[in-house]
């Protein structure tokens, strides 16, 4: 799951970045609204945290410009950061197509738990679990078991893991992996994606019977639906 | 004994409105008048005509029978007028009273009527909603006045609340960035079991910086707001003395950042006001000179006088100001470049402070700017009395700094009467 965290106050933005990195996330910062669509039309972000008030282009016109980017790359889902209060400036900021605001000063676990809840309204859950065969995983605790069994993965695996389980069944490459999981900080040349897979697919296979990520030659890999 | 108004407050209030009141005093009026004409008509008559005649008796026949001569009984039946004319006359006035109730409860209330509105509207005038007006339609008699200065007035406090609310909102948005950050950080380091004292000390680092902002802030607006307050000391004030106070404590922060600080304070220049106020509009031109000056660059402070005005000027040879964003300088929470004076302290208000007590010092604070050369602040206030010695004549630093090849003659920038004068 990737982050766009665009926030003018820098103290602020590396905070963020870095408690969100710690839940397993691959965080982008942009300190300005330009950086931020620079980014977001390179990257494919999920989740954009955005502060309204920016120098140069401001949060709404980010917004805007995002949701009609117009390519075929889904729109990340948008999380208001904003320091004034006012309804109006919500209002404004949702009705040009932010999915959720925050007022500052926020507590941290309330953002991450509204990035959690925007994140799952793309897989269509309504929960902090996810469950696929007999893998869950609980995005809130960061608790990952198999059959019941908890699974000692590192940020990394577990958010690899929470990748695949948001997209059951689907074929995933490693381009997808990279885009998603990690921030713009990873080296596309290295074989980064290909050894954590296999940690994970080890750590998986460990704890039960099969390997419920399946390899699709050529392709990527697959988590199987209903294992 | 009984506190005024206590007995009204038993009528009904239609009996303790104007209206009735003017309706009895309009109908008394007449009434009066009415009794008045025909009383004095009454009167005149009544002494034109002698008493009622006596008839002579004639006896004839056996029979008498009072006689009249011509005369006599014109009289008589003048008399009969007359007490016919006093009968309907008391009825006629009867009826006038009742006619005047009428008429004058029918007229006062369309006189009134205005009054009315202006009430209705101001009733319905919350706090919050200070847009509505009155707007009265009509002749421009006394009561248009009225709706109209009610207008002007509501007008004034419109633009006041809204200045208010705006910077409330503004206050808020500044102060809730960096309890954010504050409050981020240690959520994030509290979170973070593993954290290393170095993580933990860049944490504290930021909370420092957050907080000494959040500190100028209060501070900025505490100033903002007692200038505001109608409680100022006011004392005649020697402005060089406070000029070169201002001045000592950004030699060094001068110094360090390789600028000049050149200072031409003239003496004997008195004003009457608050010294530390003074002081502190000084200071903060002198700290955004000083902040915002190029490394190795020349700023210059003078002070004198001209013509009944003291003036302070502060010029840098900085980035300068677009014309565009001249008049917004002043503005509370402008900034030029947000991110750069945030992280340098700026707390967006130091200019509005000055112009703000130069304002309530009577004065004025002007800027003249052009990009890539420099700008120059002045304040120009008010002196005492009239100078004693000669006229003092220093001319402005930044006249000179402005004085670069593109700019006009530096004659033409040699005082700041360049300035429109207040």
């Amino acid at each position: 799951m990737r982050v766009l965290v665009v926030e003018d106050e820098t103290d602020l933005a590396d905070a963020v970045a870095r408690g969100l990195r710690r839940e397993g996330y691959a965080v982008d910062v942009a300190y300005d609204g330009d950086d931020a669509l620079d980014k977001a039309a390179v990257n494919a972000y999920d989740v954009v945290c955005l502060d309204l008030n920016l120098p140069g282009t401001d949060g709404i016109e980010v917004v805007r410009q995002l949701r009609t980017a117009g390519d075929a790359r889904p729109v990340p889902r948008v999380l208001m950061l904003t320091a004034r209060d006012r309804p109006v400036d919500r209002v404004t900021g949702l009705d040009e197509g932010a999915d959720d605001y925050l007022v500052k000063p926020f507590d941290f676990d309330e953002l991450k738990a509204r990035v959690r809840a925007l994140l799952r309204r793309d897989a269509g859950r309504s929960g902090a679990l996810l469950r696929v065969g007999d893998l869950d995983l609980d995005t809130a605790r960061h608790q990952a078991l198999r059959g019941g069994r908890a699974l000692p993965l590192t940020p990394k695996e577990f958010a690899l893991l929470r990748y695949f389980m948001s997209r059951p069944g689907q074929v995933l490459s490693q381009e997808d992996l990279l885009e998603h999981v990690w921030d713009e900080h990873a080296d596309p040349f290295t074989n980064t994606v290909r050894v954590t897979v296999m940690t994970l697919r080890r750590k998986l296979a460990d704890a039960g019977d099969d390997q419920p990520i399946e390899t699709v030659v050529g392709r990527g890999y697959r988590l199987r639906e209903g294992s | 004994m009984k506190p005024p108004g206590a007995f009204d407050h038993r009528l009904p209030e239609w009996m303790r409105s104007i209206r009735f009141r003017y309706t009895l005093m309009y109908s008394a009026v007449l009434f009066g008048l009415g009794a008045l004409v025909v009383g004095g008509l009454y009167l005149i008559l009544s002494r034109s005509l002698r008493g009622e005649p006596n008839p002579s008796t004639l006896c004839r026949y056996g029979t008498c029978m009072d006689v009249f001569t011509v005369n006599q009984f014109r009289e008589l039946v003048h008399t009969r007028t007359l007490e016919k004319l006093r009968m309907y006359s008391f009825d006629a006035l009867a009826v006038l009273f009742v006619a005047s109730l009428g008429v004058g409860w029918v007229i006062a209330g369309r006189v009134l009527a205005p009054i009315g509105r202006i009430t209705a509207v101001a009733r319905e005038i919350q706090a919050t909603d200070l847009s509505r007006r009155i707007k009265l339609y009509g002749p421009d008699d006394e009561l248009k006045q009225l709706a109209d200065t009610f207008d002007a007035m509501l007008a004034r406090l419109d633009a006041a609340f809204a200045a208010q609310q705006q910077f409330v909102a503004d206050a808020s948005h500044e102060l809730r960035n960096p309890l954010a950050i504050i409050r981020t950080n240690v959520d994030v380091a509290l979170a973070d079991p593993r954290a290393d004292p170095e993580d933990l000390r860049n944490a504290f680092s930021v909370v420092r910086r957050a907080s000494d902002r959040m500190a100028r802030l209060v501070d900025d607006m505490l100033a903002l707001a007692r200038r505001q307050a109608p409680e100022v000391h006011n004392e005649p004030v020697d402005l060089g003395v406070v000029v070169a106070e201002a001045s000592e404590e950004f030699v060094a922060p001068a110094e360090t950042r390789g600028i000049v600080l050149d200072r031409a304070i003239a003496p004997g220049v008195t004003v009457i006001g608050d010294r530390d106020a003074l002081k502190r509009a000084v200071a903060n031109l002198l700290e955004n000179a000083v902040r915002l000056a190029p490394a190795g660059s020349r700023v210059r402070l003078a002070l004198g006088s001209e013509k009944g005005m003291a003036w302070v000027a502060v010029s840098d040879e900085g980035p300068g100001i677009r014309p565009e964003d001249q008049p917004k300088v002043f503005d509370r929470f402008w900034r030029a470049d947000k991110a750069r004076s945030r992280a340098d302290g700026g707390t967006g208000l130091g200019l509005a402070i000055v112009k703000e007590i130069a304002e309530s010092h009577g004065g004025e604070v002007q800027l003249q700017s052009r990009v890539g050369v420099g700008s120059t602040f002045a304040i120009w206030l008010p002196v005492a009395a009239p100078a004693a010695g000669p006229p003092v004549r220093v001319g402005p630093p930044g006249a000179r700094a402005l004085a670069s090849p593109s700019a006009p003659a530096p004659e033409r920038l040699q005082r700041p009467d360049d300035f429109s004068r207040p």
